[in-house]
């Protein structure tokens, strides 16, 4: 972080890798010996538990493939580019917080951290009015969800006596004094996470900010940014208000549903490859509020990891290939995708790849994402699962348009298209990934 | 062996598409001719007693009861056979033409065939969908990428529409498998061992119906399959017809209606009513077509139409006779597919009406097409005969009205069949069928292949119907109504 202080480019990226690296070591290595890390010293504010090291072990995953697209993303940066990894790692910070939170303090400190480093990244092209206009909505509509959240935060203190999640479940389990407030309180929470998730009908920030925010950006905030949002939910909901799932599971079910369907019919019409990805990363929100409602049952959890690892790799391979296309060229329509097999098949072959792993066509890894989500939900709510079937059958229309255009269409454009060493290496790992996650989703399913 | 039937397809499909090697039509023939020597291996050192031979058990996502089990009983051996004696063929018929970029379409071509073989040997439900789903993907980028006119359009609505049937099948599957006991598994055997109520079943099974059906395709769901067959290269129409095709049918006899026998009783008269009315109807326009692709097309409409009419009627003789159509209906479609692609390259055209005198000029074309032709028209001592024989009695058996009805396909067949070879072959020559050359060898060979197997296969259509009688009975003595 501090190297850009001392002049050092070129240690930022190296440092910044080595870094995300070795906590990717340390967190698998516990995860593997079974080892709660820190967890006992601090239970009152976080634990590290199976869930967190899982969690943090995939979001590292997937800032060390950002990190390594971000050499070329960044390239145009100057003096500020050791902010940017700075701001980034922060970030990073906030969303550990929320994987391993124990206390609803340390949930909004870590959300906080998550997002104001965000706020600052969404703008970070000073000289381009769409990112500042990013960053405005984003800083305002964030800044209300967070009001919100806190506000919902302290009427559930106020009904249960406590920050820390467990006695909250414990004291939901009993009954508490004053239901009402209790009841408000949870669905101030709901609302304002859902606005962090980029849920329906709280998703209005989302299209304009992941398109005018710079694309690694963007892409960070589609992967790690919305898995920190989904795991924090769930950790929150699954360990204290199970008590009282009748309430909000209605709630839950109908945004569910209405994420997926708006999004997916929202996203065929859009021309615009990033709007298109905003729209899909709106009804991958929509799927995964349906693991919300079954939270706690056996397989879950395991459920939402995997999927929201199927899900990062895929969108970030697909942005990698989206950034070498459209970046050099300033068209991110379809049509700039024409011809790309010819010129690139390596590049097109990852978009292709990423795309039918999101649109969730066996047997690629999505597919297994979709699976397992789809079958822990079916018991309890099979009409859900009917609605979730149903929109991914019409995502497939709009995911295969840019595959159409890579691979089908004849008129060609004069559109030159390099593809940089380190975004190679991205693609090359994002594939490697994909291929180990379609043999053996299990062994991600099965880490919770 | 079924493993290496599967694998060694799907290798050289990673190679042609990720290396692009030099010689890679030579390596694409090897890998077809290499897989056909497996498979005719494996059928020779097979029990045909209705056993599963040659099996492959390994643990894949124990998590969620998913295991990658194949094996072959004499239904999947006969399927294997199908597949991997058409694919050589296919691949050799392609090479009489120039191809851009040979790689990714043998490449694709193989892939395909992997998932083709992985298919007919799943023996664990969510590998047998994730198979059915994977053969999708190379079919779509060969039609799409290689294909004629409007295929952008034309093999999007064929993605979807087949995308979303088989969504359902994966719905009814997965309610089965949340019906097994225990920690709950996809086995065939405990999939199969589910009891359902009738209502239940009902569901469950229209869920499979959908999948399969347009698949197959039945009618009303036949929309997607004329416009894709005539606007795909003629390699993808012979898989899609070929094979692919035969997916929907081996799904119903496998999947279908083992799983879910309590609703056959309710639903197989709406079936059996759209199959035969499906034979009908495409039979009719069949005989009005004026483009010979489009025409080939929906006679194999009438003939899967019989066919999945023979399944649902659950006897013996429809049972056996679908399953001898299926192997014969694809060597003859492979075979009728080629005649049009050789005419369509010489002429440049596929319109009847703009052919004729080809006879005259091309004797040795004549006369295999002439073989192959009347196998398709199911004329005694040709393949054909055999399989729609047993398929009317079986359909009779099971309705005599309907039988009766069926029936009409084989006086429909004859018409439109022999219209559209008296207007290629005999009459006047005109200026552009009198250039036509006859057959060089490669031409000769694929085509050669084809006629001696109409003609082997109608002598001695024991040799099919042995291979899946053990296999048939067992399948009607463990479904109770």
């Amino acid at each position: 972080m501090f190297a850009g202080l001392f002049g050092k480019r070129d240690l930022l990226l190296p440092v910044t890798l080595l870094g995300l690296a070795a906590a990717l070591g340390v967190s698998a290595m516990s995860l593997s010996t079974g080892d709660a890390g820190w967890g006992t010293q601090y239970t009152s504010m976080f634990s590290f538990d199976k869930y967190a090291q899982s969690f943090t072990a995939i979001t590292l995953t997937s800032v060390l493939l950002l990190a390594g697209m971000s050499s070329w993303g960044f390239r145009t940066l100057n003096s500020s580019l050791g902010d940017h990894y700075a701001l980034i790692l922060f970030s990073l910070c906030g969303a550990v917080c929320m994987f391993s939170f124990t206390n609803l303090v340390m949930l909004f400190i870590g959300i906080e951290i998550l997002s104001i480093p965000l706020y600052v990244l969404a703008g970070s092209r000073r000289d381009d009015l769409a990112s500042n206009e990013a960053a405005l909505k984003y800083f305002l509509m964030g800044a209300f969800a967070t009001g919100i959240l806190l506000f919902g935060m302290t009427l559930v203190y106020g009904s249960t006596g406590t920050f820390n999640t467990a006695a909250i479940g414990a004291a939901v389990e009993r009954g508490v004094a004053s239901p009402g407030m209790l009841k408000m309180g949870i669905l101030l929470l709901v609302v304002g996470l859902s606005f962090k998730v980029s849920a329906v009908p709280f998703h209005f920030w989302a299209p304009d900010v992941y398109q005018g925010s710079p694309n690694t950006v963007t892409a960070f905030m589609a992967t790690a940014v919305k898995t920190a949002g989904f795991a924090a939910f769930y950790r929150l909901f699954s360990t204290s208000f199970l008590g009282v799932n009748e309430f909000w599971s209605v709630g839950i079910a109908a945004i569910a549903g209405l994420t997926m369907t708006l999004s997916n019919f929202t996203a065929i019409f859009q021309t615009e490859f990033k709007r298109m990805m905003a729209y899909s990363s709106i009804s991958h929100a929509g799927y995964l509020m349906m693991a919300i409602l079954v939270a706690g049952q056996p397989g879950s959890a395991g459920a939402i990891l995997l999927y929201m690892l199927t899900y990062s790799i895929a969108t970030i391979c697909a942005f990698s290939a989206y950034i070498v296309v459209a970046e050099p060229n300033g068209d991110g329509s379809f049509a700039a995708f024409n011809g790309l097999s010819k010129k690139q098949p390596l590049v097109a072959l990852v978009m292709a790849l990423s795309m039918l792993s999101l649109a969730g066509i066996p047997p690629l890894a999505g597919f297994f994402g979709k699976y397992f989500l789809f079958s822990t939900v079916m018991q309890q709510y099979p009409w859900l699962v009917v609605i979730a079937v149903i929109n991914s059958a019409v995502s497939v229309y709009y995911y295969l348009k840019v595959i159409i255009a890579m691979y089908f269409t004849k008129e060609e454009n004069t559109y030159e298209v390099l593809i940089p060493s380190s975004i190679r290496w991205v693609m090359v790992a994002g594939v490697v990934i994909i291929t180990l996650l379609t043999v053996l989703p299990g062994n991600i399913f099965g880490l919770i | 062996m079924s493993f290496l039937l599967i694998i060694v397809p799907l290798i050289a499909s990673a190679l042609l598409l990720l290396a692009r090697p030099s010689g890679v039509r030579q390596i694409a023939l090897a890998v077809g001719v290499v897989n056909f020597a497996i498979s005719i291996f494996a059928a020779y050192s097979a029990l045909y007693d209705g056993t599963v031979n040659h099996e492959t058990n390994i643990a894949w996502i124990e998590q969620a009861g998913i295991r990658f089990s194949v094996g072959m009983d004499g239904i999947g051996i006969l399927m294997i056979l199908l597949t991997n004696l058409l694919t050589p063929l296919i691949i050799l018929s392609s090479q009489s033409q120039r191809i851009d970029n040979e790689p990714r379409y043998y490449g694709l071509v193989l892939m395909m065939v992997a998932a083709l073989n992985g298919v007919f040997l799943s023996t664990d439900g969510m590998l047998f969908y994730i198979f059915y789903e994977l053969a999708l993907i190379p079919i779509y980028f060969i039609c799409a990428i290689w294909g004629g006119e409007n295929r952008i359009r034309v093999t999007l609505k064929f993605f979807i529409y087949t995308f979303v049937g088989s969504l359902f099948m994966l719905v009814s599957l997965l309610y089965l498998y949340l019906k097994t006991p225990g920690t709950h598994s996809f086995a065939w055997t405990d999939l199969v061992n589910v009891q359902l109520s009738t209502v239940e079943a009902i569901w469950v099974m229209l869920g499979f119906f959908f999948a399969f059906a347009v698949k197959m395709p039945v009618f009303p769901f036949h929309t997607w399959q004329p416009d894709t067959y005539v606007t795909s290269p003629t390699g993808g129409t012979m898989l899609l017809s070929g094979i692919m095709l035969k997916m929907g049918v081996y799904g119903a006899i496998r999947w279908m209606i083992p799983m879910t026998p309590e609703a056959w009783h309710t639903l197989t008269p709406y079936f059996m009513a759209l199959a035969v009315t499906g034979i009908v109807y495409a039979s009719i326009i069949a005989v009005k077509q004026s483009d010979f692709k489009r025409l080939i097309a929906y006679s194999s409409i009438a003939h899967v139409g019989l066919i999945a009419a023979g399944v649902m009627a659950w006897n013996k003789m429809g049972l056996q006779g679908s399953l001898i159509q299926m192997l014969n209906h694809g060597i003859n479609v492979v075979g009728l597919f080629f005649v049009v692609d050789l005419i369509e390259r010489r002429l440049g055209t596929r319109t009847l009406r703009q052919m004729g005198g080809i006879a005259k000029v091309a004797p040795r074309f004549a006369v295999l097409f002439m073989i192959i032709m009347l196998g398709a028209v199911a004329v005694p001592l040709t393949n054909g005969f055999p399989g729609e024989f047993l398929l009317l009695n079986g359909v009779w058996q099971y309705n005599n009205w309907l039988g009766a009805i069926a029936g009409l396909t084989i006086i429909f067949g004859a018409v439109y069949m022999l219209r559209a070879y008296g207007m290629a072959m005999f009459g006047e020559t005109n200026a552009e069928t009198a250039e036509f050359t006859d057959l060089d060898g490669r031409e000769t060979a694929v085509l050669g292949i084809v006629a001696a197997l109409v003609l082997v296969l109608g002598f001695f259509p024991n040799i099919i119907l042995q291979l899946t009688d053990g296999t048939v009975n067992r399948i009607l003595g463990s479904v109770q109504f």
